[in-house]
């Protein structure tokens, strides 16, 4: 199979992460739930995690490295920590559902989009700081589109934020392990991840990086204070209620220890030259790419669609040929409104550091015989 | 044998206490409060000798890593707050 689908889960992991999964679902038991070594070794895991992952993003205190079990859950908590009824929210015109949903569910929002073209990043900061000064509560941006792999300016954003007294949610879930993040630089209040993506985790892993205060999201054990029926006030308890997915943050940790070991800057690299390579295979008048030539604006994800033909169909065409990409919203509505992409959505394309040359040349063979193929049908 | 108890507010703040103690060469273990110090139900200490007890407070204070509680006694006699 060509694997081009890791924006939503990168299904080829390091050696080491299945290894970890393996080795912890017959040496571990429960975190703090009993006096065994298998309890202890579990906890000692999630300390190293913890340690490990604050280290990667820059968060001193490993206390505040939460563990979800994906991104979204993790947006959810940082969007009910903070955003109420009645306030003033802005987002990036290139949010994903995992965003958006959560403030639908909060009732009286007033919710700016700031929907400015790709790339644009002087257009972007413009308008947010116009806003800004208009007065807003919280701003929750993401870090790169999941559609377009753009890399929206969040150190400029977490600036203008604390300059004009707004709180920050960030969502890095298309950039943990491709672009350094240094959240206690940004003072950042929150910045949620997966863990299954460009850290090479599993699927059900995932993390909160707090710097505010939050609230607790879901209520249940913790094994701490367990007379009290309220939850803990302390972080990591007060957001971690019921068994953890310790398996999962075994691979968690061998996947963060990866992206360390060969660096984001050499992994975006990577991904980087396949898709310019797709880029330059890709340049045919029919076939419109989001691309951009600039390392530091777009990731190794690349959206297209092609004249006269329905994304879905393309899709299943190279899902039949073996090749996995994703076809129509991406789950990011609003993302293709602002590019104008809504009506059909778009085919991306999106990149792992185990995808190579050959695949890519292979992947544009596929898709000109289907193209040549229809053409001739009809 | 008497013992010190450094109790913690988390179990992940026991873990980091006793990794600082260890990295500066003092021996130190995690445990389960004992219930009768923990009326609040399951909570974690670390526990160390008496020999080693100024020097455990010394670095706390130097890593700025706070605690609930200090307590002296053993398992036998059971333990009481130390006020410092």
């Amino acid at each position: 199979m060509i694997y081009f689908d890791s924006a939503a889960t990168t299904m080829q992991k390091p050696e080491s992460v299945v290894d970890a999964v393996t080795s912890a679902m017959g040496t571990m038991a429960s975190v703090g739930r009993g006096n065994s070594s298998a309890s202890q070794t579990a906890s000692e895991l999630m300390l190293c995690c913890r340690e490990e992952a604050g280290e990667l993003f820059g968060v001193s205190d490993p206390e505040r490295v939460i563990f979800t079990f994906n991104a979204t859950h993790a947006l959810n908590i940082a969007i009910h920590s903070l955003v109420k009824s009645g306030q003033k929210i802005l987002i990036s015109g290139y949010e994903h559902n995992a965003v958006t949903r959560p403030l639908a569910s909060i009732p009286n929002l007033e919710i700016k989009v700031i929907d400015t073209p790709l790339f644009r990043n002087d257009l972007f900061l413009s308008v947010l700081e116009k806003q800004l000064k208009m007065g807003a509560d919280v701003m929750v941006c993401t870090h790169v589109s999941n559609v377009f792999g753009y890399i929206l300016p969040i150190k400029e954003v977490a600036k203008l934020c604390k300059k004009w007294g707004c709180a920050l949610i960030v969502d890095a879930s298309q950039s943990a392990g491709v672009v350094p993040l240094e959240i206690e630089k940004w003072q950042a209040d929150f910045v949620a991840m997966p863990g299954h993506k460009g850290l090479y985790g599993p699927q059900g892993t995932g993390m909160l990086l707090c710097q505010a205060e939050p609230l607790p999201f879901m209520f249940g054990g913790t094994g701490s204070q367990s007379i009290e029926q309220k939850m803990p006030t302390f972080l990591p308890d007060k957001l971690e209620a019921g068994t953890h997915n310790v398996a999962g943050i075994a691979g968690l940790l061998e996947g963060i220890r990866f992206v360390k070991k060969n660096g984001e800057k050499k992994i975006a690299r990577h991904e980087n030259r396949l898709k310019y390579l797709l880029a330059e295979l890709l340049d045919d008048s029919k076939i419109h790419c989001f691309y951009h030539s600039e390392d530091l604006l777009q990731v190794g994800v690349l959206s297209f669609y092609v004249d006269g033909y329905d994304c879905g169909e393309i899709a299943d065409f190279l899902s039949m040929k073996g090749v996995a990409v994703r076809s129509g919203l991406h789950c990011a509505p609003i993302a293709h409104k602002t590019v104008g992409t809504q009506e059909k959505g778009t085919v991306r394309v999106s990149f792992s550091y185990f995808n190579r040359e050959e695949e890519v040349v292979n992947f544009v063979q596929l898709l000109k015989s289907y193209l040549y193929m229809e053409k001739r049908e009809s | 044998m008497v013992y010190y108890l450094i109790m913690c507010r988390s179990l992940t703040y026991a873990q980091r206490i006793v990794q600082m103690l260890e990295r500066a060469g003092v021996n130190a273990w995690m445990i389960r409060s004992p219930a009768d110090i923990s009326p609040s139900g399951c909570s974690y200490s670390v526990k160390i000798t008496q020999k080693n007890l100024s020097k455990a407070l010394m670095l706390l204070n130097r890593f700025n890593l706070s605690y609930v509680g200090i307590y002296v006694g053993s398992s036998v006699e059971g333990y009481e707050e130390v006020a410092l």
